[in-house]
């Protein structure tokens, strides 16, 4: 496979970044020092590349109707210029991929799906068309994808000439007048602050990243990124979320809006009990690993580490992992296993930190 | 990327190095290694009285996204810890030859040790990794 670069590459290697592949594409991973990137976005701002996301638009008369039909959140009674987060499920409830819709127009959506699943999204998303009235078009190739992330962020948006309206509350979106059609400006991201992001032509988004980069806006990279959305338990798919698991396993009944006519997966995960729990926990001495055993009280093996890293704020180990659902009332301590050595763990009912986001 | 690579150490492969004081071997990673993993935060170390043979892992050192085992270039029992590197792990960025060095070693026997890698040595071998 040809590793493909972002419009923005050339940016990166001027920056010196440690480059690593990535869902296909050669992807900055850090540029000065992870931890560094990580307090930007928490105390100031930071900005990263994401043009390796895809984009897709779907246009028509239906196209509301029909994105309402393959996510399991409720896109029917999203006002005009809103934006949902959702998983994409098969009739049996398993996760395709989780995805921003936007509701651009009134037959206008935005999809903005993981790198990794453009193919397999584009696909599904295409089988499912035939019986409404409107189009797919894959624009992944033609928008570049930049998230300003932090509580400064709007400030330096507002620096750099880019309009941002009054009242533009969290998972909005609008058509910046400046690029007609191209210049999107959501106030979305994955960090758990406030933030936005820019999908643009690829001109445009060299042009602000400089911008931005001349202002003081400090670029973080992909391992940044992680430790951002773990210390808020945000999921990742291929992670948290996959082919064989279905959004109640993995945390996400929130999305799952059930009094909504029909969309795909309703009749299965109206009825399903889940076979996991996705479980936050944290270490005092280690880090859990993507892949490690959760254990009980009595050493049995109740679960794996999904995700997991250290907490730059909280300087302690945590992690996401999904627990057998089964007898899970009866667990009492778990422990993770580190290299042959049973740390405890204790257990969190809410993210490790709540970010700042509006 | 320029390394520093001190005149006065021994090196591996595994980008270690190691040198003689006071009949102890004292074993750290080298300024490659700590560029190379990125900012350190967490460190494992042996308990005191720890026997070691060449080439075991002794101890772990962990960046943000990586695990990466830390290897005994000699054979020997572990006289010393330090306690910093466990305490401070973003030492072993900051000053990997000097305040992060992580063990002492009473050696088996020198032949080990007069077998690393020279400066010189080192230095050709990571030139030619990049």
């Amino acid at each position: 496979m040809k590793i493909q670069k972002t419009s923005l590459h050339n940016e990166h290697i001027i920056l010196n970044a440690k480059m690593a592949h990535f869902a296909g594409y050669d992807m900055p991973l850090q540029y000065s020092s992870v931890k560094e990137e990580v307090i930007a976005v928490r105390k100031n701002v930071g900005m990263f590349d994401v043009s390796h996301m895809g984009e897709f638009l779907i246009e028509g008369p239906q196209a509301i109707s029909f994105v309402d039909y393959i996510i399991t959140n409720d896109f029917t009674n999203l006002e005009l210029k809103k934006a949902v987060y959702s998983p994409l499920c098969r009739e049996d409830g398993t996760i395709i991929d989780d995805l921003i819709a936007y509701k651009l127009t009134d037959n206008q959506v935005l999809l903005c799906v993981n790198a990794s699943n453009i193919k397999k999204d584009f696909d599904w998303i295409k089988s499912q068309i035939s019986s409404f009235d409107c189009k797919l078009k894959n624009l992944s190739d033609e928008y570049s994808l930049i998230a300003v992330q932090g509580p400064n962020a709007e400030k330096v948006l507002k620096e750099v000439g880019i309009k941002i309206p009054e009242n533009f509350p969290y998972y909005s979106i609008i058509n910046n007048g400046l690029e007609k059609d191209k210049l999107l400006i959501a106030r979305t991201g994955y960090t758990g602050e406030d933030g936005f992001e820019i999908f643009s032509s690829h001109a445009f988004a060299c042009i602000l990243w400089k911008k931005l980069k001349s202002i003081g806006v400090v670029p973080c990279g992909l391992a940044a990124r992680d430790v951002l959305r773990i210390e808020v338990c945000y999921p990742l798919y291929g992670h948290e979320l996959t082919d064989f698991i279905t959004p109640l396993d993995s945390g996400l009944s929130w999305t799952l809006k059930t009094n909504r006519p029909n969309f795909i997966g309703k009749t299965f995960l109206s009825n399903y009990n889940p076979i996991y729990k996705l479980t936050k926990l944290s270490i005092k001495n280690g880090i859990p690993r993507e892949g490690y055993e959760i254990l009980n009280q009595d050493k049995r093996v109740v679960g794996k580490v999904t995700s997991g890293t250290m907490s730059i704020q909280d300087h302690k180990g945590i992690c996401m992992g999904l627990i057998e659902n089964k007898d899970i009332e009866k667990i009492e301590k778990y422990f993770i296993n580190i290299r042959g050595v049973y740390c405890e763990a204790n257990i969190h009912t809410k993210p490790f930190i709540t970010g700042g986001h509006k | 990327m320029t390394c520093i690579i001190p005149n006065n150490l021994k090196y591996t492969k595994e980008h270690e190095w190691a040198k003689i004081d006071n009949g102890l071997i004292i074993i750290g990673i080298t300024d490659y290694a700590q560029s190379a993993l990125g900012d350190i935060v967490f460190a494992e170390l042996p308990k005191i009285n720890t026997e070691l043979l060449a080439h075991q892992s002794f101890g772990v050192v962990e960046s943000i996204k990586s695990v990466s085992d830390l290897y005994t270039p000699v054979s020997g029992k572990v006289i010393e810890v330090n306690a910093l590197v466990i305490s401070n792990p973003e030492k072993c960025n900051e000053s990997p030859y000097e305040e992060a060095w992580m063990i002492k070693i009473q050696p088996a026997s020198q032949l080990e040790f007069d077998k690393l890698l020279s400066p010189q040595e080192y230095n050709e071998y990571i030139t030619n990794q990049k």
